[in-house]
């Protein structure tokens, strides 16, 4: 029990760097994936062609790689670009370089359960904005993005998880800097000190259950308040059934 | 020019880049085992969320919804380290006597004779366990459901032949499910091959590994720098193959669809 409440004390520090990482790259990656799945529904053949090949890229490989590849690649270029530019220590710092590949990665995902959803706009709804005389831009504003961004909230939702999970392998690719440890790299020093894998490993568990039980509350809550002009669902109800 | 060619030919097929070649079983091994795995777990863990008696539905929701909100990397790597603790443990209330216990001055295992040193074999097949766990909890998701989409009739239609619950389960109910499950089925696949890159985590001379070796800077005594830091490109041509993989196992997995789709209503596929 001792053991238990030294762990949870000795993880909130480190359950810090895994909320960073998912923190820093949700905004810009929400923006890109916009952007991308727009462009993977564009009919300009240039635009459509290098959506759909980015999209296809991040979402069939590994994040794992591409923390390698973009980082060995950032190291390849540090004397010839970063170090003129006295920008290295910046670049290839994880806290930097972890976020980067994040965002490529995540927009994506996002921009793959964007693009669904754009698909699914109601056919109507557009063609009664353009019979309005909205401009595209207009269109856009008011009628598809409101649809898109309910129809993809749900699918949404569980990217950000899945991200806030992703964020538990960046320190296995990039190299851990002094005290800067995230969940895992914890547990594991921990494990390392006394092989106790089930209390170590299960209190980092617990810690990514209960981030992504608040991430799942308040997105939950966002889906509420975007839903607001429809009648309220059913709460669940308790009723248990013993023996069907 | 054809100094150039020599150079590549030679320089690709030294020792290192045939162990390199030779990695990709690992990969391979893994994917396919963790895959077989996983839908066994899922068939499982369905049918445990099926059953009539309430603590096996309980089991079979906790299973899949407690290891679906923890990373894969967790439990890949919780799994085996848990799994050799507990083999040497029991190990350890066996061979170890008060005196070995007393001469062991490390935490662990409990005594020097317990110590259960694994090899690649090893960890390769608690890896491809572990994979089979973690994605078997996302495979117990999607036949959960496909289990649901089976149309009511035909089991209805069973059980009217006279078919006991049992045979209804496994000649009706499981035979009409994969129809349902398969694009389902085929996420999961792509998730597991996608997980296969974190084999060298367990210390398995994987790919991955190979690639951070064979990249890093390379300096012979008797030729000077044969090449600088060029672990970029090693990594560029893991994440060409990754997606290739992918690739393959989509076209692979629409071909089935498509016939196994055959003389099925087409809201299966939609």
């Amino acid at each position: 029990m001792q053991g238990f409440l030294n762990d949870l004390a000795i993880m909130a520090p480190a359950v810090m760097f895994n909320i960073y990482f998912a923190l820093a790259s949700i905004p810009l990656g929400f923006v890109l994936a916009v952007f991308l799945a727009l462009g993977k529904a564009s009919r300009n053949p240039l635009i459509n062609r290098l959506s759909r090949g980015y999209i296809y890229a991040f979402r069939g490989s590994p994040l794992f790689i591409q923390f390698f590849m973009f980082y060995s690649l950032a190291l390849s270029l540090n004397i010839s670009v970063w170090k003129p530019l006295g920008i290295s220590g910046f670049v290839l710092h994880p806290l930097f370089i972890g976020p980067l590949v994040l965002v490529l990665n995540t927009a994506a995902y996002t921009a793959e359960i964007f693009y669904g959803a754009l698909r699914a706009v109601p056919r109507g709804a557009v063609e009664a904005a353009r019979a309005y005389g909205m401009s595209p831009a207009q269109q856009f504003r008011r009628v598809v993005w409101p649809n898109l961004i309910r129809l993809a909230w749900p699918a949404y939702t569980n990217e950000v998880v899945f991200l806030f999970h992703a964020t538990a392998i960046v320190y296995f690719a990039l190299p851990v800097i002094g005290a800067q440890a995230d969940l895992m790299i914890t547990a594991k020093t921990l494990f390392e000190r006394d092989y106790n894998a089930f209390l170590h490993f299960s209190v980092a568990a617990l810690y990514f259950l209960a981030v992504s039980l608040v991430v799942f509350f308040i997105f939950g809550l966002i889906y509420r308040r975007l839903m607001r002009h429809l009648p309220p669902q059913h709460g669940l109800r308790f009723a248990p059934k013993w023996m069907r | 020019m054809t100094d150039d060619i020599a150079f590549w030919l030679s320089y690709l097929t030294n020792g290192k880049h045939l162990t390199w070649y030779a990695s990709f079983q690992f990969t391979i091994f893994a994917a396919l085992m963790g895959g077989a795995l996983a839908v066994l777990f899922g068939l499982a863990g369905a049918t445990a969320r099926n059953a009539r008696f309430l603590p096996l539905r309980v089991l079979g929701t906790i299973y899949s919804s407690i290891v679906r909100g923890v990373p894969d990397v967790l439990f890949f790597l919780f799994f085996p380290l848990a799994f050799e603790q507990g083999v040497e443990w029991l190990v350890a209330t066996q061979v170890c006597s008060p005196a070995m216990v007393a001469a062991q001055t490390a935490a662990w295992p409990p005594c020097r004779e317990a110590n259960w040193i694994l090899g690649t074999p090893e960890y390769l097949m608690l890896a491809s366990v572990s994979l089979g766990i973690v994605y078997g909890a996302f495979a117990t998701n999607v036949i959960h459901g496909a289990l649901r989409s089976v149309p009511l009739g035909q089991l209805e239609a069973a059980r009217a032949y006279g078919m006991s619950s049992r045979q209804v389960l496994w000649h009706i109910h499981i035979r009409q499910m994969w129809v349902y499950a398969l694009p389902g089925l085929s996420n999961v696949w792509m998730l597991i091959i996608k997980a296969t890159s974190l084999l060298s985590l367990l210390q398995i001379a994987d790919i991955v590994l190979w690639a951070d070796r064979l990249g890093a800077p390379n300096f012979l005594p008797a030729v000077g720098l044969v090449h600088a830091d060029w672990r970029w490109r090693y990594y560029l041509v893991l994440f060409v193959f990754y997606i290739l993989v992918t690739w393959l196992s989509e076209r692979v997995f629409e071909a089935i669809m498509r016939r196994v789709g055959k003389g099925i209503l087409s809201e299966a596929h939609a």
